[in-house]
């Protein structure tokens, strides 16, 4: 089964068992969280099941493209059930028979593993699923989101599509996989992932104070603004530009830029923005005090 | 007539790690719950657990509660009839609150005076009415070391049902029938795909395997045999020592086909193996192969992923070398093994290809140009980076090797040393195997070609983790490195606790995340067992060590006083997990810990075990001396010793008086010299020859004379006693309660 195969069997699937199909979030993001239909769709009280895939950058994950199983940019699939249903554990088993994975014939546990995401006040309680010791999904029943409790639960589940997809082709390197239609992986994205390499370690033809300062500027200013769009009651926009003060940290992060103590005052000052945009949605919400949330909620 | 009672609270998986606990947990907590209702059974309950269950069975339990039987006072009699006898307002009230006349009363004396009072006896309800209530109860009280919230709540006004994960059914059965018991699901959730949680009397097998019908459904169950013989035929063992040794004979029989054993490194393994148990509810095991060139890795790392990451036992050959081999429990009964095998194959090859760039990436730098980049690797937000950190333990190192230790030739290694002990944690094979700390940098630090007095004391500076005498490290495998790693390994302990206090973090009841009790733990190991381990004799008090730790952090005069009274409890831990009486622990310790070396008490309880002065005889004359310090301790309270003491003899006229002086005074030099060489045992035996002479003054003397100048000498006599036996040791400690 092809990359593609595998992100069209799991959207038909999850859209039979009544997700909305959504499309990714056109932001560098870190994780399928990040994006709105999960972060704000699972605040407040009105059921919602969506799935999407969403790339994912991990600048200090970013390898060269040399090492066979680690990524700048993977991709997840992701599905968020509100409220999380009963059956939710043999539904994700039945997806992933549909995928070709037959249960009987492999050794599939849910293994302690809780999530948590200090810049975005939010942790969850779950499993990692393990197939045959493979790490495949991550399995959360969110608990909390922009500081807030959450009520109802949300179930979050993360495929790791380039690992499931090797475990189906049987490949050993990520860049020898199947795309689709005879197209590997590495002809996709083997150039991108040199060059964004490249640049998340700071090699880049520029002195290593000026690249951090231009980083340190970036965040400030978009930090700065989405503090406005709050204040402007723009939610929507307010948290796509904390999203990016959330990418521009890993950058610094990963080229080596800030010093510890640094470091924890920017992963504060991100969550204490992420918590006050979460209030903001929460406040904002028709949803909030039962009723149906509008689409601008 | 007694019947069986039978709960499963059927879970999604409970985290492994949890389910010993819970599984002693539910038993307890369920007796506790049928006691409190006065339902009696004729054994505790027995409990069992899966990944998916929690399950408790009371073979007999009573059919009703016992009944209640109390007696309910009422008005004074003094208060309940008139002068003509005739009941008051107050007496016939009362009689009416309970429906019966005021003839009908009983009356009961208190010391207050008697009262009029009315007995209760209550029949007992059926049990069957009560045991919802006990099911609520049980579900309230396990406790679990991080719950959630799942939109359930139970309909006893207390909220929300937090549990360790989502329940999905219930099996709630008394002799045979389903005792009615419901979780409810809150409004927000509750709809089509969320439904509460009833009992009921239905089971569920394997996810995955079952003999016939669908795997997973649902079935249907009467007793606790029937339960546990149904659960088996679809791939369920209930009883976690049975799973335990199908995953033993497994292991044996797999190993031997692969021509090895199941590896020796007893304590890591023993410890995957008391997790997997508890992992599976089937297990099975599989066998595979990893690429022979991977041998070239340190044993350390290919361990370490294989134990710790994918939990896969290494096999080793008759010799104890790895092989290129690995066996792997899994919760399966599978048709073809060997597509289970094979991914998990492929799954270690990559880790352990991945280990071996690292390996090959980080032996291109020294260790020495990785202690800038830890400036950038945090160690507390009040303390700084592992940079500072690495500077401190580096002095701290330094200062023990040479100046507590007196060994200045080794005090370079030990810096260097301390300066590289954490240099590792900017490698990418800790990032990647964090467990390997130390461990690895040690490894680095060897390939670089340091001297073994600096790699190994980097390689063992984690440990000792345990308290016992023969914990790793030992004397041998330290060699040449002994008194470097005692330094190192103490100075970045030292550093460690001594910071965190300093920060405000201090471990209280069962919080220790920072793990500080396992590091002054190992400060006083090593300590206590300084000559077995580095060959020094040196008793060196723990003050010593902790002021000079605390040089480099402000206001040590603050929080000095919880910091050793934290220490001295570690001290008390260790000598009691040795099986040293606690009272002779106390005896030891109680100058405070300042002035205590863990050396020197545990010389000192060794030395009182071989004079068998504890428990075995009490006429033991050095027995018969602790008897008397405490009626000496009793009377000197707040005497101050005399300087001159000596001087005061001339007024001391008894002839008892004048034995016990002389007997002092002929003795105390020798007690001093044999103590301050260590020598305890002939110490204690100077003590105990002084025990005729006390027990004769004590028949004989009154301390506590008319005349003021002969009681102040002869408080002085007795409190020179005293104090010249406290300074070795409280042995009055030793004396046990009521004893003569």
């Amino acid at each position: 089964m092809t990359l593609q195969d595998l992100i069209l069997k799991l959207s038909a699937f999850w859209a039979s068992h009544g997700c909305l199909l959504q499309q990714p979030l056109d932001l560098e993001v870190g994780a399928g969280t990040s994006h709105p239909e999960t972060l704000f769709r699972v605040l407040g009280p009105k059921p919602w099941s969506v799935g999407y895939v969403q790339p994912s950058r991990r600048p200090d994950d970013g390898r060269f493209g040399q090492n066979p199983n680690r990524l700048f940019k993977h991709h997840q699939y992701q599905v968020i059930l509100k409220p999380s249903p009963d059956e939710v554990q043999q539904t994700y088993l039945e997806s992933l028979e549909a995928c070709g994975i037959n249960p009987r014939q492999h050794d599939i546990r849910f293994e302690e593993d809780n999530w948590e995401s200090p810049t975005l006040g939010a942790w969850g309680i779950g499993w990692q699923v393990m197939l045959d010791g493979l790490e495949i999904t991550q399995f959360t029943y969110f608990q909390q989101v922009g500081g807030i409790d959450l009520a109802p639960i949300s179930c979050e589940i993360t495929y790791g599509l380039e690992r499931i997809a090797m475990f189906l082709q049987r490949v050993d390197n990520v860049f020898d996989l199947e795309w689709g239609g005879g197209v590997k992986y590495a002809e996709v994205r083997l150039q991108e992932e040199i060059d964004q390499s490249k640049y998340a370690f700071g090699q880049v033809d520029m002195p290593a104070d000026e690249f951090a300062a231009l980083h340190r500027e970036l965040f400030d200013r978009n930090y700065g603004f989405s503090e406005r769009l709050l204040a402007s009651g723009l939610i929507w926009p307010a948290l796509e530009h904390c999203l990016k003060c959330s990418h521009l940290f890993n950058i610094l992060d990963s080229s080596g830029s800030i010093g510890v103590t640094e470091r924890t005052a920017y992963i504060l000052r991100v969550r204490q923005l992420a918590v006050r945009i979460a209030r903001a949605y929460v406040e904002a919400s028709p949803g909030s005090d039962g009723q149906d949330a509008g689409p601008h909620a | 007539m007694d019947r069986e009672l039978l709960i499963e609270i059927g879970c999604e998986e409970i985290p492994a790690s949890w389910l010993p606990g819970l599984t002693t947990q539910v038993a307890q907590r369920l007796d506790a719950r049928l006691a409190d209702v006065r339902l009696t059974s004729e054994s505790p309950a027995e409990s069992y657990s899966t990944p998916r269950r929690l399950t408790a069975r009371v073979a007999k339990l009573a059919e009703r509660q016992t009944d209640l039987e109390d007696v309910v006072t009422g008005p004074p009699v003094l208060a309940a009839f008139t002068g003509s006898g005739e009941p008051t307002p107050a007496a016939v009230g009362f009689a009416k609150k309970y429906g019966v006349d005021v003839g009908a009363l009983e009356r009961h004396d208190t010391p207050k005076g008697t009262y009029l009072a009315y007995r209760v006896r209550q029949r007992g309800k059926a049990t069957v009415d009560v045991l919802a209530d006990v099911m609520g109860g049980l579900l309230r009280d396990l406790t679990f070391p991080k719950a959630m919230r799942w939109d359930a709540y139970l309909e006893d006004g207390r909220g929300d049902l937090l549990f360790a994960r989502p329940i999905r059914w219930l099996v709630l059965m008394y002799g045979g029938r389903v005792v009615p018991f419901v979780i409810r699901r809150t409004e927000l959730a509750q709809g089509p795909t969320v439904q509460d949680v009833r009992s009921g009397s239905n089971t569920y097998g394997h996810r995955f395997l079952t003999t016939s019908g669908r795997a997973g459904r649902a079935i249907k169950i009467k007793t606790f045999g029937d339960y546990q013989a149904r659960l088996l035929e679809n791939f369920v063992i209930l009883d976690r020592s049975e799973r335990e040794s199908k995953i033993r004979r497994e292991l044996e029989t797999h190993a031997r086909r692969l021509g090895g054993r199941v590896g020796s490194l007893a304590a890591v393994q023993s410890t995957l193996l008391q997790e997997v148990p508890d992992l599976v509810e089937y297990p099975s095991v599989v066998a595979g192969h990893f690429p022979v060139e991977f041998l070239q890795l340190p044993e350390e790392v290919l361990t370490t992923t294989m134990i710790h990451h994918q939990h896969n036992f290494p096999v080793v050959d008759d010799e104890g070398r790895l092989k290129s081999a690995f066996l792997a429990v899994i919760n399966m009964e599978p048709e073809r093994p060997e597509i289970i095998a094979r991914n998990a194959e492929r799954v270690l090859a990559a880790r352990l290809r991945d280990a071996r760039f690292f390996w090959d990436e980080d032996r291109k730098a020294t260790l020495d140009s990785r202690i800038d980049r830890l400036s950038t690797i945090a160690f507390h937000k009040k303390l700084g980076s592992y940079r500072e950190k690495a500077d401190r333990v580096a002095s701290l190192a330094r200062w023990i090797a040479a100046d507590a230790c007196g060994r200045p030739e080794a005090a370079a290694h030990a810096e260097r040393a301390g300066r590289l002990c954490k240099a590792d944690l900017a490698t990418d094979m800790v990032r990647e195997l964090t467990e390997l700390q130390g461990t690895m940098g040690g490894i680095y630090a060897r390939e670089e070609g340091l001297p073994e007095e600096v790699w190994k004391a980097i390689y063992f500076h984690y440990l000792p983790i345990g308290v016992e005498a023969d914990a790793p490290p030992s004397r041998a495998q330290l060699d040449a490195a002994a008194v470097t790693w005692a330094a190192v390994a103490l100075a970045d302990k030292l550093d460690s606790v001594v910071g965190m206090f300093s920060a405000g973090e201090r471990p209280t009841g069962s919080r220790d995340p920072l793990g500080l009790r396992r590091q002054a733990q190992g400060v006083v190991k090593i300590l206590a067992d300084l000559p077995e381990l580095t060959g020094l004799d040196l008793r060196l008090p723990i003050g010593l060590l902790l002021a000079r730790a605390a040089d480099p952090f402000s206001g040590y005069a603050e929080w000095s006083g919880p910091l050793l009274a934290f220490m001295r409890d570690r001290l008390t831990y260790l000598l009691e997990q040795r099986g040293y009486d606690v009272r002779s622990v106390r005896a030891v310790t109680h100058a405070g810990l300042e002035r205590t070396s863990p050396l020197e008490a545990r010389r000192k309880l060794e030395a009182l075990e071989e004079m068998s002065a504890v428990g075995a005889t009490y006429t033991s004359p050095l027995h018969g001396v602790a008897t008397l310090l405490k009626r000496v301790k009793n009377i000197t309270k707040g005497v101050e010793a005399e300087p001159h003491w000596a001087g005061l003899q001339a007024r001391l006229t008894e002839p008892a008086e004048r034995a016990l002086w002389a007997r002092i005074d002929e003795r105390a030099q020798g007690i001093r010299e044999a103590a301050a060489r260590g020598d305890y045992r002939d110490a204690f035996t100077g003590i105990a020859a002084l025990q005729p002479a006390v027990a004769t003054f004590f028949d004989d003397v009154l301390v506590m004379a008319e005349d003021e100048r002969l009681r102040r000498a002869r408080l002085a006599l007795v409190a020179a006693l005293r104090d010249l036996i406290l300074e070795i040791a409280d042995i009055s400690e030793i004396v046990a309660e009521g004893a003569p």
